[in-house]
């Protein structure tokens, strides 16, 4: 093929791969060097991996030869989140405690993307165990934005949200326990989502707090990521909280008409409760504007105030992180860096009381959101309430200070996907919603996050950095 | 619940849970702790006895 690989999508590399027009060992070396000429600038990796992937691209490539392909993930580089396991492949979670820690199986969806034929690049930064960052104290420096590399990726799932907009992996998982898919996704301009709890295994994928931990893919576009949670889907027997569902195609009603969708307008959340910057709400008012223009019918729904999710889903991560780090935090202190150390401490400053009655408080959320859903497809509100903010002045307490407006479908555990709604006038950032789905319904939420983009053309602009 | 803490009491808190924290975020972590504070204050709504929390489940078989 002729151009630059790196900047296809999933669908149109396993396209041409499928027509013999592209070689997986082709589209990994473009991966590759592209790592190699950027890494430095963005520190998007832990662990680079690239004669793994070579071993893998070659391999797909020779099956590709003689079967024909998998499916659309065979022979296509994707990089993890270091801290999904990897057998014989380091698994830090970007900490000095587990530098050392090489895993002897892989997370039970690494296994699943391996048997999709994906082409696993090596392992992307995080921040500290999905809580810590951006940190200066770890091992190696946090992840930089490629849409201005002195701004924060977001996180937790910083270096995937970097490697992915910088096209060096054309996918890339993470996992979210308050913000960490939707956050970097947001201000990284892709496509991520925060699958139904259930939906994804857990196994194998380091904790920060197990009853809101969720796995999932991030992309360039919609429709790649609903191909690579295809590859990641399966039930898994041994992860306790892993949903036995019926798996639906994720892609088969992307082209189908949104005409007469409904979609719910949470205003409160990022025009009051949260309130977004000016860019993030024109955006969010013009995609409004798309969706009525593609005939969907929108409404305004009020939830419960968003300082209500937010206090219990901070309250519940904050106790269940800490009781897994307890040991270590009290043991050895120092081999956490600052922020993740005095995040995941103040758990410890909670109650048994505080913990249940967080977990009550939740019921009457979950409750609450489903009955404002009754005749609501989905809702839609601000992916981040602002665009990148300078790496090195992000708040370690902003958690705390102003509500968190992805935490809500953490702590009830619908599915929800943030995806770019455009760029902020002048200085080019991604600024994105977020689309929320029923339980198990991430084919709608695919859906009209697909008639979204086909009816907006923010998918055709890349970082700057990648045309220098 | 008071939103406010003193700085012994909140050394205690510290104490009891066994974490040492450097004397240079001692603030900075008492005023973190105590926006944390006004979240328990939140989650506590008059309920009845039976309020049961999430994750309550179906034992197996039933």
């Amino acid at each position: 093929m002729t151009g630059d690989p790196t900047l296809l999508t999933i669908r149109e590399a396993s396209t041409l791969i499928a027509e013999r027009k592209l070689s997986p060992v082709e589209l990994t070396k473009a991966c590759i060097a592209r790592t190699e000429a950027l890494d430095a600038t963005l520190s998007t990796y832990v662990a680079f991996t690239p004669e793994l992937a070579l071993d893998a691209a070659r391999a797909a490539e020779a099956e590709i030869g003689t079967s024909g392909p998998r499916g659309p993930m065979h022979g296509i580089p994707v990089g993890l989140k270091d801290i999904y396991d990897t057998a014989g492949v380091a698994t830090t979670a970007h900490s000095n405690l587990l530098k050392s820690r090489v895993p002897a199986e892989d997370a039970f969806t690494v296994t699943k993307l391996r048997e999709s034929g994906a082409v696993i690049t090596g392992k992307l930064g995080t921040f500290e165990f999905a809580i810590g960052g951006p940190s200066f104290d770890l091992f190696t420096l946090p992840a930089r934005n490629p849409w201005d590399p002195a701004r924060t990726t977001g996180g937790s799932s910083s270096g995937s949200g970097a490697a992915v907009a910088a096209g060096m992996v054309l996918g890339a998982t993470g996992s979210d326990t308050g913000a960490s898919i939707r956050s970097p996704s947001s201000l990284c301009g892709l496509a991520g989502i925060k699958p139904t709890y259930g939906l994804l295994s857990r196994r194998g994928i380091l904790p920060l707090s197990q009853s809101l931990d969720h796995a999932g893919p991030m992309c360039w576009t919609v429709e790649d990521a609903a191909l690579m949670l295809q590859a990641m889907v399966g039930h898994d027997p041994l992860d306790p909280a892993c949903a036995d569902v019926a798996v639906p195609d994720f892609t088969e009603k992307l082209d189908e008409t949104v005409k007469g969708k409904t979609i719910g307008v949470i205003r409160h959340f990022h025009e009051t409760d949260h309130e977004a910057a000016p860019p993030v709400l024109a955006a969010i008012e013009q995609a409004i504007a798309v969706y009525r223009s593609l005939g969907c019918v929108i409404k305004e729904v009020t939830l419960p105030p968003l300082m209500d999710f937010a206090a219990v889903g901070l309250i519940i991560m904050s106790s269940e992180a800490f009781a897994i780090h307890e040991a270590d935090l009290r043991a050895t202190p120092e081999l956490y860096g600052e922020i993740a150390r005095d995040r995941i401490s103040m758990g410890g400053l909670l109650t048994g009381a505080d913990y249940v009655q967080a977990l009550r408080r939740r019921q009457e959320l979950c409750a609450a959101v489903a009955e404002a859903m009754i005749g609501v497809d989905v809702l839609l509100t601000a992916g981040s309430p602002f665009p990148a903010q300078p790496i090195d002045n992000v708040p370690k307490w902003l958690m705390y200070q102003k509500p968190s407006i992805t935490m809500p479908f953490n702590v009830t555990g619908l599915p929800a996907l943030a995806l770019c709604a455009g760029y902020e006038p002048g200085t080019g950032l991604p600024v994105a919603m977020q689309l929320v789905g029923h339980p198990f319904a991430e084919t709608t939420v695919f859906q009209l996050g697909h008639a979204y983009e086909q009816a907006t053309q923010w998918r055709a602009t890349r970082p700057a950095l990648l045309a220098a | 619940m008071s939103e406010t803490i003193s700085t012994e009491a909140f050394q205690v808190l510290l104490d009891r849970a066994g974490i040492r924290v450097k004397p240079e975020h001692m603030e900075e972590m008492r005023s973190a702790f105590m926006l944390l504070q006004a979240m328990r204050e939140r989650v506590r709504k008059p309920r009845g006895y039976d309020a049961e929390p999430a994750h309550i489940f179906a034992p197996m078989g039933r």
